[in-house]
């Protein structure tokens, strides 16, 4: 092939305009297209639960900005799954169509936590009843071995060795996890969708 | 600005070489860089090419959060890239590393301490559209007037 071929081969109008115009419709997302979660108007109350629910290490945080939470989504953190919308109880969070769906689906997240606990693990030291947030707010006065005269607490040590309680007072903080010296306590959170009456 | 500066932007604009270089993801955003390729999207109108060659790339693709095979290979396979070259990270591994950051890792996150990042793409995985607007955008700004730029940056 000379070099006449070649400028003969791109010298004609067909090749020239699929080369230099595109045809396909500009790049542009769908309507509905599940994006970042950006905020509505609504005001945040700082339950974390958004935080709660992020399958993501640090994709969300809620900040305070001038007084006032407001939750922040870190781009290449977050993976759009959407959870914080459908689970924030103020729909601080807006993202797509999540929010139409939810109100005309009525979708809903209910959650518990459950505290496992390693019996042989466990050396009864009380360092998780002692850090646990909510613990504290019940009894104030809970000795530094664990050991409490409320039976009102999430967990206490008891016969040396660390006890559930009251399950439902757990609020997934996984404080506990992370004081153990052992590993031998676990905050498993188990959630599950359900769909409530349609207003 | 001479003709011939003038030809090779508006060549260069429409004729970009991609490289994908997995370096340890789970595949899904390589999925969504084959969705380009794909009759929807075809990224070939907009003149890019896939070419799975680092050393006829203009512009390297990354996926995955850094496996430790990878830390010595890929700033040795970003030598080999001829100038002018570019660096697009694809998701949020090469970022952030993802839900594979947790304690105990393998992965060593993010890219840009190995290599020059030009630009990243967010999203687990992002959808093509938003891929193919970044390889556009990149290139277009780093590829227009190269040879002045580097002139400039020389003296």
């Amino acid at each position: 092939m000379s070099i006449f071929s070649y400028i003969r081969e791109f010298l004609r109008p067909s090749w020239i305009r699929r080369f230099f115009y595109v045809r396909t419709p500009p790049l542009t997302s769908p309507a509905n297209f599940r994006d970042f979660p950006t905020l509505t108007d609504k005001k945040c109350i700082h339950c974390l639960t958004c935080k709660m629910i992020c399958p993501s290490p640090a994709a969300i945080d809620v900040i305070q900005f001038d007084g006032e939470w407001r939750p922040q989504i870190f781009q290449g953190h977050c993976v759009r799954c959407g959870y914080c919308v459908e689970a924030c109880p103020e729909e601080v969070l807006t993202s797509g169509d999540l929010l139409e769906k939810r109100h005309s689906q009525g979708l809903a997240f209910a959650h518990e936590y459950k505290i496992i606990i390693d019996k042989v693990k466990c050396m009864g030291c009380g360092n998780c009843s002692t850090a646990c947030p909510s613990n504290r707010e019940i009894d104030e006065n809970i000795g530094a071995g664990g050991t409490a005269t409320s039976s009102n607490l999430v967990i206490r040590v008891e016969h040396g060795k660390n006890t559930v309680l009251h399950n439902e007072l757990c609020k997934g903080c996984k404080v506990c996890m992370d004081t153990c010296p052992n590993g031998a306590i676990h905050v498993v959170r188990l959630v599950s969708a359900v769909q409530e009456a349609v207003k | 600005m001479s003709l011939i500066q003038s030809v090779k932007n508006s060549v260069r604009k429409r004729s970009i070489h991609v490289c994908y270089v997995n370096t340890g993801s789970c595949n899904g955003c390589d999925i969504e860089i084959l969705a380009c390729l794909a009759p929807k999207y075809d990224i070939e109108q907009y003149g890019i090419y896939v070419h799975n060659n680092p050393r006829e790339a203009d512009v390297i693709l990354i996926t995955g959060g850094m496996s430790p095979q990878w830390i010595d290979k890929l700033p040795d396979l970003w030598d080999r890239v001829p100038e002018p070259k570019a660096v697009v990270t694809i998701g949020n591994c090469p970022v952030s590393g993802c839900v594979f950051n947790r304690p105990g890792k393998l992965i060593d996150p993010p890219v840009s301490k190995y290599i020059p990042v030009t630009a990243s793409v967010p999203g687990c995985p992002p959808s093509p559209a938003e891929i193919i607007s970044a390889i556009l955008g990149a290139a277009g700004e780093l590829f227009k007037d190269y040879e002045i730029k580097n002139k400039e940056a020389q003296k």
